[in-house]
């Protein structure tokens, strides 16, 4: 302890005075000589001791009194170690980074690291005065920053309090660049930056701090205190239609991961289809260890889509503990099959093995419904009822039909066309380039004037396909189903049209293309350079070739629902087809959503909406033009937490801001003057006040 | 008459004056002897010898022993008085006036020549004495009143004694007087400490002495008068007490008046003649007023 003036010190001498009035108080008592004294003594018994502890207590609390005086007059004080900078009251300027990031929303011994750093931040704000000009600014991703420093400490205490953990990630750079920004307006000489965060991996990137060596002072307050912060966490969730499960069956596939140093066992994993749990399951989980779980289930009877959610036990961070996703089933594709050399016998038909593979055993649940026309009967059919249209060995079609077809292709259709002995080159060159990724030349024969047993070896065979394409992604890379077909006649390509993204995603082994997609407008084409039947080859009747229809089909209409079922991560924004509706509203969680009508919607054809502010499934309500609303489920989407922001493991050092310069790192403590006078002279108020008490009771 | 005021009685010199100014000041013509003049009495048995009156001589004696043997008689007085002065140290305690031990002398003074003068015989007992237990026999004598006058004289004036009951005292002058009946007069503040006194009160009421007892207080005991911090001493001992005189007098007077109330009642069931003496009190008033019950005991005492 240190005094501030230890010269006032000398008025302890003063503690002499009451020991000395005590003393010949005691002194100048009267003497009697009493016989009676028995009497007195067992009267004073009870009273002597009380009268004795009364005056020796009385001598105790004047001693202190004139101890407490000249004490609190000559100001002592102490210094103490205190928890993180050393802060000098006064004109200066500051900046309180907090990071309010989800992370920060993690319970450490009962409250949340956010509630650590705004408590913290409050001190702060007291311990730099009223003179101090300060802003808050928050450190999560896309947060709305101050422009200015204030003294208004009280607003900012305010909006301290005010302070929620938000559903995004921490970007401490951005958050302390902005701080910069702020302090290079003041004049003040002493300016800091305060980072108040958790310092987790996810949210620093390391390097120098954003400003130069004239920049702020950057002090780092550790408000996790150096402590683990174990974490489990719904890190991936996705969910696809499973038909293996029947009509509604769907696969999720969740992956948990286990940011702890700590193994943690037997986790319970639940899946939640329509806020009702439907599977449990555990998992254990080594340190570090992140691990899938596949659950199967079907949605509820009625339902093409719902909410899915896939949840742990909650933690001490349960914001991550739920990941949501929305289930799709896929709407039956509609194909509408041109049949180019229709046939009595049934196995003879261009499109026999083409609708046997869209429908195999004619089963109901294949996800397609399959109508078959003659080109003849194309002007008669609303093409825009369709998904996709196959036109196989058709010939050249009119040019209005063509028109039609074009226009619904870049509406988003999808065409596939295939030749065959109907179809004639120069014709497609007039009227069909629209509706190619490139136009035809003649068919060439492989196996023309061959013997019978050299056939087969100069037929052609597929090879070269693009093995990441969705079509091709069901086959194992050397897809022995496909590279068996044997091709004797193929036709041959010639220029590229006027479409966009041509790609030949599968060749001959002559090096010529066989398969050809392209994107016109908003929708797909697709040219095989043979058959669809058994005319010009083998590809049927081979097993490579039902998956392959498949695929491609789907593959032509997957635009339509493309982005329907995507996850998005919160303040990810995602762009929404109007479907040529009058008014859109988006529903999302927590209140968040937006609606889009007239001039926001009118004459779009999409709308962006940005408004994902909150994790959780949003919905969208259409309202079509006769006033007809109702939910637009191929629309709904789900938005979740970023998974960066889960890992809370400590950031190493040399990840620190400024951590190549000396001092850097989370503040230390510090020595700090505490003022000992006031506590002094609180002291001599009660003793004061003791005394006139004992003085009272004495008489 | 005008009483004489304690202290001045007290200046005015010997013992002997005082007593004799209280006696012939104030209680002449008083006194009265119970049995007086009503017989003789037989004391022993004195072989003949010349000069003997002849109709003393125990006829009866003769004729067993054939020897002449002269009955020997004692004329009784009118009555025999025991004084008991207490001379422990807490009867040194004065107060304002005169301590107590001195007042008590003086009452018993008074009632020795008051006695003497009556012809009746005076015994003087005094307890608590630094030197032990003083003992005068009962004489009628006047030289014997200078005795038991020089005898209280010295008691009240020398020093303190230790703190003492008068039960042993009592219960010696039971001895002495044996079955004559005497009355008994106890000069003390009855501050006894291990409460035996009443036992030996009743024991002398019950071998028919009459018993007196003169309680000897000073004002300042029976009020408490005393103001400010003061530290009282134990006359007898080293006790010492600290006290603030207002915070216990309550308590100390409650005690005191307790303590008399015990004492009145268990006195006047034992039949004992109790005068509450204050020392400020002028001592013929204490005297008329022993006298006065006595008169009236007697006279009671006649009727049955």
């Amino acid at each position: 302890m240190s005094f501030l003036a230890p010269l006032l010190l000398v008025g302890l001498a003063g503690l002499l005075v009451p020991v000395a009035i005590h003393l010949i108080g005691r002194r100048r008592a009267r003497v009697v000589r009493f016989a009676a004294l028995d009497f007195l003594i067992a009267t004073k018994r009870r009273t002597a001791r009380r009268f004795q502890l009364r005056e020796r207590l009385l001598l105790v609390v004047r001693v202190l009194l004139c101890v407490a005086l000249p004490l609190a007059l000559a100001k002592p004080f102490t210094s103490c170690e205190s928890k993180g900078p050393l802060i000098a009251r006064g004109p200066q300027a500051a900046v309180l980074v907090i990071d309010d990031s989800f992370s920060a929303g993690y319970r450490l011994d009962g409250r949340t690291l956010l509630g650590r750093a705004t408590d913290e931040a409050a001190r702060l704000l007291t311990l730099l005065g009223p003179e101090a000009e300060v802003a808050v600014v928050r450190a999560s991703e896309g947060a709305v920053h101050p422009t200015e420093l204030s003294r208004e400490h009280l607003r900012l205490r305010d909006q301290l309090a005010r302070m929620s953990p938000s559903a995004r990630p921490a970007d401490l750079d951005r958050a302390l660049a902005r701080a910069a920004q702020l302090l290079a307006g003041s004049s003040h000489t002493r300016r800091t930056i305060y980072l108040l965060s958790p310092l987790t991996r996810g949210a620093l990137r390391g390097g120098e701090p954003p400003w130069g060596e004239d920049g702020p002072r950057l002090e780092i307050l550790d408000v996790r205190e150096g402590a683990a912060l174990p974490n489990l966490a719904v890190v991936r969730l996705s969910v696809e239609p499973d038909p293996g499960a029947g009509s509604r069956g769907i696969a999720a596939l969740a992956e948990i991961a286990n940011h702890s140093p700590l193994p943690a066992p037997g986790v319970t994993v639940s899946l939640r289809i329509a806020g009702q749990i439907i599977a449990r399951g555990q998992l254990d989980l080594a340190p570090g260890e992140t691990k899938r779980k596949r659950f199967l289930a079907t949605l509820p009877p009625g339902r093409r889509s719902a909410e899915i959610a896939v949840e742990l036990t909650a933690d001490a961070l349960p914001a991550d503990d739920r990941r949501h996703a929305m289930a799709q089933l896929r709407d039956e594709i509609r194909v509408l099959l041109v049949d180019g050399d229709p046939h009595a016998a049934r196995h003879d038909d261009e499109l026999f093995y083409v609708e046997a593979a869209l429908r195999p055993g004619d089963r109901a649940e294949t996800g397609t419904a399959v109508t078959t026309i003659t080109p003849d009967d194309l002007d008669e059919v609303e093409i825009d009822q369709h998904d996709v249209v196959v036109l196989a060995n058709v010939a050249a079609l009119p040019a209005e039909d063509v028109q039609r077809l074009t226009a619904w292709v870049k509406a988003g259709g999808g065409l596939l066309v295939a030749p065959g002995d109907r179809v004639d080159p120069a014709a497609y060159e007039r009227t069909m380039l629209p509706l190619l990724p490139q136009s035809l030349r003649d068919p060439i024969d492989t196996a023309w004037g061959a013997a019978p047993d050299e056939r087969a070896s100069r037929a052609l065979h597929l090879t070269k396909w693009e093995a990441d394409h969705p079509i091709f992604a069901p086959f194992a890379r050397d897809a022995p189903g496909l590279a068996e077909a044997s091709f004797t006649k193929i036709v041959l390509l010639g220029p590229t049209t006027d479409t966009d993204d041509r790609k030949v995603l599968a060749r001959f082994t002559n090096g010529a293309a066989a398969l050809v997609e392209a994107r016109k407008g908003d929708g797909r084409l697709l040219l095989f350079a043979s058959t669809l039947d058994r005319d010009w080859n083998d590809l049927p009747i081979h097993p490579g070739f039902l998956p392959l229809i498949q695929e491609s089909v789907r593959h032509l209409a997957r635009r339509r629902v493309e982005g329907a079922t995507a996850s998005l991560v919160v303040g990810q924004g995602t762009s929404l087809p109007t479907l040529d509706m009058r008014k859109l509203e988006v529903r999302g969680p927590e209140r968040t959503g937006a609606v889009f009508e007239g001039a926001r919607i009118e004459g779009r054809r999409a709308v962006r909406f940005t408004g994902t502010d909150a994790p959780g499934v949003y919905r969208v309500v259409g309202t079509d033009r006769t006033g007809a609303t109702r939910d637009r489920d191929e629309l709904a989407f789900a938005v979740n937490l970023d998974p960066r922001g889960s890992d809370l493991s400590a950031a190493p050092a040399d990840l620190l801001p400024g951590s190549g310069n000396d001092g850097a790192g989370p503040s230390r403590s510090s020595e700090r003057r505490v003022e000992l006078w006031h506590a002094i002279a609180a002291a001599l108020l009660v003793l004061l006040l003791i005394e006139s008490l004992l003085i009272q009771r004495a008489r | 008459m005008p009483r004489l005021d304690p202290v001045a009685l007290a200046r005015l010199g010997s013992l002997p004056l005082k007593a004799r100014v209280i006696v012939e000041g104030a209680l002449s013509g008083l006194h009265r002897a119970r049995l007086h003049g009503s017989s003789v009495e037989f004391a022993e048995h004195k072989e003949y010898s010349p000069g003997d009156e002849l109709r003393h001589v125990d006829w009866r004696a003769f004729a067993k022993l054939d020897r002449y043997f002269v009955k020997q008689y004692e004329q009784e007085s009118q009555l025999t008085v025991y004084l008991v002065l207490d001379g422990s140290g807490s009867m040194r305690f004065a107060g304002s006036g005169l301590s107590k031990v001195e007042y008590a002398g003086l009452c018993l003074a008074a009632l020795a020549y008051l006695v003497v003068q009556q012809q009746d015989k005076v015994g003087l007992y005094v307890f608590g004495a630094p030197g032990g237990d003083i003992v005068v026999p009962p004489r009628a004598r006047t030289s014997h009143l200078a005795d038991v006058l020089g005898v209280i004289d010295r008691a009240t004036a020398g020093a303190a004694g230790e703190d003492d009951s008068p039960a042993a005292a009592l219960d010696r002058i039971g001895e002495l007087a044996r079955r004559k009946r005497a009355l008994v007069v106890l000069a003390s503040d009855l501050f006894d400490p291990d409460d035996r006194t009443l036992a030996s009160l009743r024991r002398l009421r019950a071998q028919k002495h009459d018993v007196a007892v003169l309680h000897v207080l000073a004002p300042e005991e029976r009020t408490f008068p005393f103001e400010g911090l003061t530290l009282f001493e134990a006359l007898e001992s080293d006790h010492r007490l600290l006290a603030n005189p207002a915070a216990i007098r309550k308590d100390y007077l409650e005690r005191m008046d307790a303590f008399l109330a015990r004492v009145v009642e268990e006195m006047t069931s034992a039949g004992v003649d109790y005068h509450l003496c204050l020392t400020d009190r002028a001592v013929e008033d204490t005297l008329l007023e022993l006298l006065a019950t006595r008169q009236r005991t007697m006279a009671g005492g006649a009727r049955r």
